[in-house]
């Protein structure tokens, strides 16, 4: 075993559906604690996949194939379903991407943040309603009483988001799995929802696996890229070192294909359809060769 | 930071919902009548009096006092016997409407969300059970198990369960699907309590509203059964078989079969409609 444990590692996970196609092709990364991993890709990578398969969501059609995952050094796979869902309860959080759906429309927004604190924490109801207060203070909202006691519907886009991320740091997991959480939002409240979530995340000490499309808020928010492409991995660089010097081609693209705000004259290009065709190529060819090594 | 200012809205004032209210009025007067059946009908139901056959009803010539809606060829007062045959209608409509219910639902919130061999073998079942005759089936099973007011209510279980089935198990994948339910399932909630906790108040609103459609259902049923005389004895009462007598007296004493007639239709009304109205009542997105 390494000195110190990873928060989570992923291991050459691959992901395919029932006729064989795979949509996660060997995938590989780690995040250490307390840090923050961006996972970029366009649509259709596979980027919200790692995510929902790290928290034991997938869909029943898609089958882990080969590869591992490991939550503070626990290998999820070799869990029963039990053991796993509760390793996962105990251990991650998820930020959704649709604030809509993600809350239940019939029940009231304090039980929803409290039933995981009293499930997986095992506190008392007055314990738990005290740790939603404080969270929902600290994600600004002004009046927690009152929200708490309110239903969904009765809130906007942007306080239904800030709940969410209350309810994912309220029962303190050292792992969030941030799936877009901005993307269904209007760009400025974009820009508050992010600042939160770093705001939070700096406090607590958390790592986040944070899934977007978006280059500008993977600057503003990790210390760590993973580019994806086609369920493949193409580029797993410090952030710094991906904007300052992107290794793979694919990479300077997408950062090409970024429209800067502090530079609206710069220009930006669209990822070329070459560049696209070639790693597709490429990954065709791939793709025969693992099937001729299979038996 | 504007949107956190933002407070939950005021409900202003409902106005009153006739939809609501118009048939729960009716059914409430209907319920009154039947509990209090001996004590409110004006003659016993089933008291024979030939020299008072088919009297007309109050507000037409010839019409006795105390025979407010006339009698039958029997000489039986046809508001007692309504209001008698108001107990079968409604205690029939509750057992067989909830029995229904709860099995149908059940299978359905269970095949719906556990999916699998769970969906499999309820599907089928629910295929097979639908390729039926309806009314032939229900005809069938009285005839095997006798007449007799158990006989009408597991006839309309064993029926109509498939309705429920089939719709709570549609409206139980739609929820499944929903990204409040993996959030549950991350939270460290298992699949039972995640159906009964998450997803049955979602689905809640559909399931009174077939309830309510259901009661209106069995109150035909037992009216069609007790017309073919297939329910209980024909000693009591029942809307059914009063129509089925007042059929061959249509021509000269019309309110034998209509008034039941129109009992039974305002009843099925209300009830359906009532269904309606409380899903909308229930649903706080759409109140």
């Amino acid at each position: 075993m390494t000195k110190h444990r990873h928060t989570l590692d992923v291991v050459d996970l691959t992901i395919e559906i029932p006729n064989g196609m795979r949509l996660l092709r060997d995938v590989s990364l780690n995040l250490e604690p307390g840090e923050v991993r961006a996972l970029v890709g366009e649509s259709g990578a596979g980027k919200s996949m790692i995510g929902k398969a790290v928290l034991g969501i997938l869909p029943s059609a898609l089958k882990i194939t080969s590869g591992e995952i490991l939550m503070e050094g626990h290998n999820l796979g070799s869990l029963s379903p039990r053991a796993r869902r509760a390793a996962v309860a105990e251990t991650a959080a998820l930020i959704p991407q649709d604030p809509l759906t993600a809350l239940n429309p019939v029940r009231k927004i304090g039980p929803q943040i409290t039933d995981p604190l009293v499930r997986i924490r095992g506190w008392s109801a007055s314990e738990a309603r005290k740790r939603a207060l404080d969270l929902l203070d600290r994600v600004h909202i002004r009046a927690p009483e009152r929200v708490m006691n309110s239903y969904p519907h009765e809130l906007s886009g942007g306080m239904r988001q800030r709940v969410l991320i209350a309810a994912a740091f309220a029962p303190s997991p050292r792992l969030i799995v941030a799936d877009e959480p901005t993307t269904a939002l209007d760009v400025t409240v974009q820009k508050q929802i992010l600042r939160l979530i770093r705001e939070l995340q700096r406090e607590t000490g958390t790592s986040v696996l944070f899934v977007t499309h978006d280059m500008g808020v993977v600057a503003k928010i990790s210390q760590k890229v993973t580019v994806l492409f086609a369920g493949k991995v193409m580029e797993d660089a410090p952030t710094r070192d991906i904007f300052t010097d992107p290794g793979h081609p694919y990479t300077r693209a997408l950062i090409a294909a970024t429209p800067s705000h502090a530079d609206p004259n710069r220009s930006f290009s669209p990822v070329p359809d070459s560049l696209i065709a070639d790693l597709h190529r490429q990954i065709a060819q791939d793709d025969s060769l693992y099937r001729g090594a299979r038996p | 930071m504007a949107d956190a200012t933002a407070l939950p809205r005021a409900r202003g004032p409902r106005s009153l919902n006739l939809r609501l209210w118009l048939p729960a009025a009716w059914l409430s007067l209907l319920a009154l009548a039947a509990l209090l059946a001996p004590f409110i009908a004006p003659h016993d139901p089933l008291a024979q009096d030939l020299l008072m056959e088919r009297l007309p009803p109050f507000f037409m010539a010839g019409s006795e006092p105390g025979y407010w809606l006339g009698t039958d060829s029997l000489g039986r007062d046809v508001l007692s016997r309504m209001i008698y045959g108001a107990r079968v209608a409604l205690f029939v409509a509750l057992i067989a409407a909830t029995i229904t219910c709860l099995f149908g639902s059940t299978l359905g919130l269970l095949a719906g969300y556990y999916g699998g061999w769970w969906d499999r073998v309820i599907s089928r079942l629910v295929e097979i059970w639908m390729a039926f005759p309806p009314v032939l089936f229900a005809v069938l099973l009285v005839a095997v198990m006798g007449t007799g007011l158990f006989s009408v209510i597991a006839a309309i279980a064993l029926i109509d369960w498939t309705r429920f089935a089939r719709v709570i198990r549609a409206e139980t994948m739609v929820q499944a699907r929903m990204d409040y339910v993996d959030s549950a399932r991350i939270g460290g909630a298992n699949r039972l309590t995640t159906l009964a906790g998450e997803i049955l108040p979602n689905v809640l609103p559909s399931i009174v509203a077939l309830l309510m459609l259901e009661m209106g259902i069995a109150v035909i049923v037992e009216a069609i059964l007790s017309f073919v005389n297939l329910s209980i004895s024909t000693d009591d009462p029942t809307w059914g078989s009063m129509i089925a007598e007042g059929r061959g007296a249509i021509h000269f004493a019309w309110w034998v079969l209509l008034f039941p007639l129109i009992a039974l239709f305002l009843t099925v009304l209300s009830f359906s409609t009532l269904g309606e109205g409380l899903k909308q009542r229930f649903d706080p997105v759409l109140q």
